[in-house]
């Protein structure tokens, strides 16, 4: 029955919300994970997840304005209808998760309390203190050990994925993956695939990601033919503490409860930051946006960040991104509902941030891009259509990617606490796709597939064991890091970004000449680490280069160099007309750039192209947070374009 | 539906008799403990009365041996203390060898004490054997039972002073049991769930550090009086206190 | 930096063979945790002879102390390898020495498996037994007193160190672990986990249960998270003595 089973790789939560899902329909799931499920990267997602509530709705909110400022957020970058289908089902996945037992906070009456994030003016985040990643991976976790305990899932924690097998026909027909304790190699028929491997933050050295997030799973799925999308869209958060081994989050809920960002005025002012008066602290995300004040969508932050750091000189330290975030004045009930984040902070760092303002720096934080992944469209809601096969299946049939391993829902900016319910709603939602796909293709799956598939797995394991050239691959991965940090994060341009391509594709020759320096049979996490660094590089090429080509600024992707110059005429007949050039260009600037890009591998050979992206719920319009004419560019574009981007549309 | 399974009372019929008893056991094995803990409260303060005078020792003993002309001694002393100090001890050693000590890597208060109590357990259990040898009318069958609760304190205090090692042994056990008891009592609040937080099990922990104080006082106090008791010199010789103990039983 | 800092390691190199011990020494920077140095042993693993070797196998993930991955025996006691900083252990001891846990089957060097911890998970019935996965309408409310006593509950990462450290989980009896016994309550509290509350008491009050506890309480000392992990263990005695008796005068 090897061909009605289904493989889910990666153990956060959309992988375990597929799991347990498929396992209560009765299919039986074999759970790939190169950790403990319960140790999976979703653990670290701290604030919360959104979705319209009774009190938002109360106040005006609704499903379709969720994803308004979702695809806002997203800087339009993404198909609509997987979105709207998200967020109309967003209210039941929390009130799902409240059943699984998961220790919301609750007001006073009982029920669950909500925060603000970024990108909103609701407060849409349901939470559970300052760690509700990892409140509601457990949740999952238990679900799928009681089907464990049912024998409806199988686990194999500790494994790495290799490969997808594919037919003759190109078909997924299961996948070889390797024990990394006892080195075998292991390949598993069945009906479908379902990867759920999260983002790729090692590509940048140090992110705040776990050191699992290599990408790798996609990245060889990539190299079997999966097309991957919109690489170069990586979150930058604003609010990160530095570490020798790793940046760690400081969650935008420290900023949705009130934590305030700012800067001396004076640059790297000597004093102790509590004894700066007020009037000589800079609140500049405050000043320049009034309307969401500190909770701006992150790629604004991070880019402000930047700006005052840099541009003005202003960073609290020299030479880094270093901004104060303050949350000393606040209540001690507040303070006490930020508990997991201050104590990462007191522990880590070895200040109480409860007294002392905190220190924080941009980190790279998350994978917007992915592997691509189809949907199918409701044409008479809007959405999607319920158990369609295709629905979050790659170009590979009987292969599928959810949460952060897909491209679809975040576009060029991620909002927080989008996140983690994007993970979940792929989860669920992709289950019964799959099951109707299993259902549908239950032709035989011969042993000499299997076979053939774990014999190359195994040929490759050992040339890689083997390698025994001079370079470091651990120095390696450190080049990789620092170049992607210094040229792919915050503000890029093309000379740095060429630079970047060209070092990457050196590296990629160097890597020819790694050597790997353990040769024991048992857990030879050197073989796996080598291995994932091919991986990165592979991610790094498919970043570098998607950014390279993307002249135009979006979301994350901030490249002054093609930055429309906002009005700035004092003369209101003058700074109208600004306006609409400024309207003129942002929508030649769409027709060329408001394409996803499209990485396919070609047996090595990357090939790029753009794909269209479906907005037919919400017509795209300029971003204009903060931006300097922003009212007069609104008006322009509410009279002269939007009719037209909506008639064009329908 | 599996789903359902999963509730069904199949589930909980699955946990073997084996499994059941050894709950009980361990819950049994607490309250012999808390039993032979009353035993030896009263047992240390009776002694302690030495140190008023000898003669309220002698009167104590001898209104506990009323019960011995009802016939009543032996079945009281077995339900209440035999038996039950002899499970516990025997439970005690099972509970001993599934232990695995580590106070020298984690030298917290609550693990040392842990630890001392299995010390003190195997301490108390040399200790009481060798005690009833000495003391007790089950002694006799090998030399000892130098006790006759007719003559209840010369006999005890000459059995004291017979030996110089008898003092220094007596205190030790003692001290083994006022902690074995105390910290005992301590766990016990625990095991049945009555101190539940950290503040009333530190509570719980000063009461409980109190009593095996004034059980050791009491106990050292007991010790003392008889080790420094004159015994007349017209006591009764223990050729005759032997063949009284042979009339009796 | 000038200042060095001597790792001790305890080494094995498969399940079956047997340890030996190796020692590094390397900078130390600022802010070091121990994962770092395992980093930085793996990218030179030489030691202090000037001897090359294998990188030390070790496990990590979030290297932020919420995924309960990088737990060792660190100066003796057993801890998260991340939060583990390097000027705080040099207080303690002027080097520092790593080993792996003692109470879970060795795989290589600092890596060991952890199975039977998620198996007790099993044996407790830590989970919520949910119909399905569909929509259901509006959960039950949660009081604000019960949600802040079961949060903390809830913050347990399965990182065993209040198992290694309990001198009563060893490999002489099946002691399910306080981590266990702290999830059980945890799904007894909130309404969502009441239908099975029953088996859990039974499973408590089985062999290897509650009654196993021997009331060190190392492990609420070494918990990462500062679970309450005795008060759940003394609520589950209390608990367990209550279901015994209405089991034994219900049947």
């Amino acid at each position: 029955m090897a061909e009605k089973d289904v493989i889910v790789v990666g153990g956060g939560l959309a992988g375990l919300a597929c799991a347990m899902n498929l396992a209560a329909d009765g299919t039986h799931v074999h759970l790939v994970s190169l950790v403990p499920v319960k140790r999976s990267h979703s653990v670290c997602a701290q604030g919360g997840i959104n979705a319209v509530n009774d009190v938002t709705r109360a106040q005006g909110d609704s499903e379709h304005l969720h994803l308004d400022d979702t695809v806002y957020g997203g800087d339009f970058l993404q198909h609509q209808p997987p979105v709207k289908e998200m967020c109309d089902r967003a209210p039941g996945i929390i009130d799902l998760m409240d059943r699984l037992g998961v220790t919301f906070n609750r007001t006073p009456e009982g029920f669950r309390d909500q925060r603000r994030f970024g990108g909103t003016l609701f407060k849409r985040t349901a939470f559970a203190g300052a760690t509700t990643g990892q409140q509601l991976i457990y949740a999952l976790d238990e679900q799928a050990r009681r089907w464990e305990a049912e024998g409806n899932i199988t686990k194999y924690e500790y494994h790495d994925f290799l490969s997808p097998i594919l037919n003759d026909n190109g078909v997924c027909r299961g996948a070889v993956i390797q024990d990394l304790f006892t080195m075998e190699i292991k390949a598993i028929p069945a009906g479908a695939v379902v990867l759920a491997t999260g983002g790729n933050g090692l590509v940048f050295g140090r992110s705040t990601m776990s050191t699992i997030c290599t990408g790798s799973a996609s990245a060889r799925a990539f190299r079997h033919g999966v097309r991957y999308a919109n690489g170069e869209f990586m979150q930058v958060h604003p609010t990160a503490i530095p570490g020798t081994d790793k940046l760690r989050l400081m969650s935008e809920s420290a900023r949705g409860e009130g934590g305030r960002v700012w800067v001396p005025k004076t640059p790297q002012d000597p004093r102790d930051p509590k004894e700066i008066p007020a009037g000589e602290r800079y609140y500049f995300l405050e000043e320049r946006y009034p309307k969401y004040g500190n909770l701006v969508p992150r790629d604004i932050a991070t880019r402000e960040i930047f700006d005052v750091c840099v541009n003005q000189g202003l960073s609290v330290e020299q030479g880094r991104l270093c901004v104060y975030l303050d949350v000393t004045e606040l209540p001690p009930t507040t303070q006490q509902k930020l508990d997991g984040i201050l104590e990462i902070y007191e522990k880590f760092q070895g200040v109480n941030p409860r007294v002392v303002p905190m220190k924080i720096f941009p980190a790279i934080h998350y994978s917007m891009g992915g592997l691509w992944a189809d949907y199918v469209k409701e044409t008479k809601t809007g959405g999607l259509v319920e158990n369609a096969p295709k629905n979050q299946m790659t170009n590979i049939s009987g292969l599928y990617a959810i949460g952060e391993a897909d491209y679809q829902y975040h576009g060029a900016n991620r909002l927080g606490a989008n996140s983690l319910l994007s993970c979940i709603f792929t989860g669920l939602f992709v289950a019964p796709c799959v099951a109707s796909h299993v259902a549908s293709s239950a032709e035989d799956i011969p042993l000499s597939l299997i076979d053939g598939a774990k014999k190359k797995e195994t040929e490759r394991h050992n040339a890689v064991a083997k390698m025994n050239g001079a370079e470091n691959p651990r120095a390696l991965h450190d080049e990789l890091g620092d170049t992607m940090t210094r040229n792919v994060t915050v503000v890029r341009n093309n000379t740095a970004l060429a630079e970047t391509v060209a070092k990457v594709a050196e590296l990629r020759e160097r890597f020819k000449n790694v050597g790997s320096p353990d040769s024991g049979g048992w857990s030879n996490q050197s073989v796996t680490f080598v291995r994932a660094l091919d991986d990165m590089i592979t991610m790094a090429e498919v970043i570098a280069q998607g950014a390279l080509m993307r002249d135009e600024c979006r979301g994350a992707h901030f490249k002054p160099d093609f930055m429309i110059e906002s009005p700035d005429a004092d003369d209101p007949a003058a700074l109208r007309e600004q306006a609409v050039e400024w309207c003129k260009k942002f929508k030649a600037k769409n027709d060329k750039w408001l394409k996803s890009t499209i990485a396919d591998y070609n047996g090595g050979d990357v090939q790029y192209s753009y794909e269209e992206v479906d907005t037919t719920l919400v017509p795209p319009r300029p971003r204009t947070y903060g931006l300097k004419g922003a009212e007069i560019i609104e008006e322009v574009w509410r009279e002269q374009f939007s009719e037209k981007a909506t008639a064009g549309a329908a | 539906m599996s789903s359902q399974s999963a509730t069904s009372p199949q589930a909980a019929a699955a946990i073997s008799p084996r499994e059941k008893y050894y709950f009980l056991a361990r819950r049994l094995h607490s309250i012999t403990g808390l039993m032979f803990s009353g035993f030896v409260c009263f047992h240390l303060l009776v002694n302690a009365t030495i140190l008023a005078s000898g003669e309220s020792f002698e009167f104590c003993v001898e209104k506990i041996h009323i019960l011995e002309h009802m016939g009543l001694l032996v079945p009281v002393e077995m339900a209440t203390i035999f038996f039950p100090i002899a499970f516990h001890a025997l439970f005690g050693i099972v509970i001993l060898l599934t232990s695995q000590p580590n106070m020298t890597d984690y030298a917290y208060g609550g693990n040392i004490r842990y630890t001392l109590q299995r010390w003190s357990a195997v301490v108390i259990l040399v200790f009481l054997v060798m005690h009833i040898w000495h003391m007790h009318w089950l002694g006799k069958p090998f030399g000892g039972a130098q006790f006759d609760p007719e003559n209840a304190t010369s006999t005890a205090a000459s059995a004291m002073q017979s030996w110089a090692l008898w003092a220094p042994i007596y205190a030790l056990g003692v001290l083994a049991t006022a902690f074995h008891l105390a910290n005992g009592v301590w766990t016990a609040l625990i095991t049945w769930g009555v101190t539940i937080g950290p503040r009333s099990q530190k509570v719980s922990g000063y009461v409980c550090a109190a009593l095996g104080a004034f059980l050791l006082v009491a106990g050292l106090g007991a010790v003392r009086g008889f080790m420094t008791y004159q015994i007349p010199a017209d006591g009764e010789e223990a050729a005759v206190v032997e063949q009284a103990n042979g009339d009796d039983h | 930096m000038s200042k060095k800092v001597k790792v001790n390691i305890k080494r094995q190199d498969s399940p079956d063979s047997g340890s030996y011990w190796q020692s590094f020494e390397l900078p130390v920077e600022d802010g070091m945790n121990v994962t770092t140095i395992l980093l930085r042993i793996a990218a030179t693993p030489t030691t202090v002879e000037g001897e090359k070797v294998a990188p030390v196998a070790y496990d990590a993930c979030c290297l932020e102390e919420v995924c309960g991955a990088c737990s060792m025996r660190i100066n003796g006691k057993v801890r998260q390898a991340c939060s583990a900083l390097v000027h705080n252990l040099l207080d303690e001891q002027p080097e520092i020495t790593l080993e792996p846990m003692t109470k879970f089957p060795r795989v290589r060097d600092l890596l060991v498996d952890r199975r039977r911890l998620f198996e007790g998970l099993k044996r407790v019935k830590a989970w919520v037994p949910v119909d399905g996965y569909g929509e259901r309408g509006k959960p039950d409310r949660m009081s604000q007193p019960d949600q802040e006593e079961s949060y903390p509950l809830s913050r347990c990462m399965s990182c065993g160190c209040c198992m290694e450290a309990c001198p009563q989980y060893n490999d002489k009896d099946d002691f399910v672990g306080p981590h266990a016994i702290s999830q059980a309550i945890l799904f007894n509290t909130i309404p969502a986990g009441k239908p099975l509350e029953d088996e859990r008491l039974d499973a408590l009050a089985a062999a290897g249960g509650i009654a196993a506890c021997g009331n060190a309480q190392n492990c609420v000392k070494v918990c990462p998270k500062d679970i309450p992990l005795t008060t759940s263990i003394a609520k589950a005695g209390r608990a367990t003595t209550f279901h015994t008796i209405k089991r034994f005068l219900t049947r």
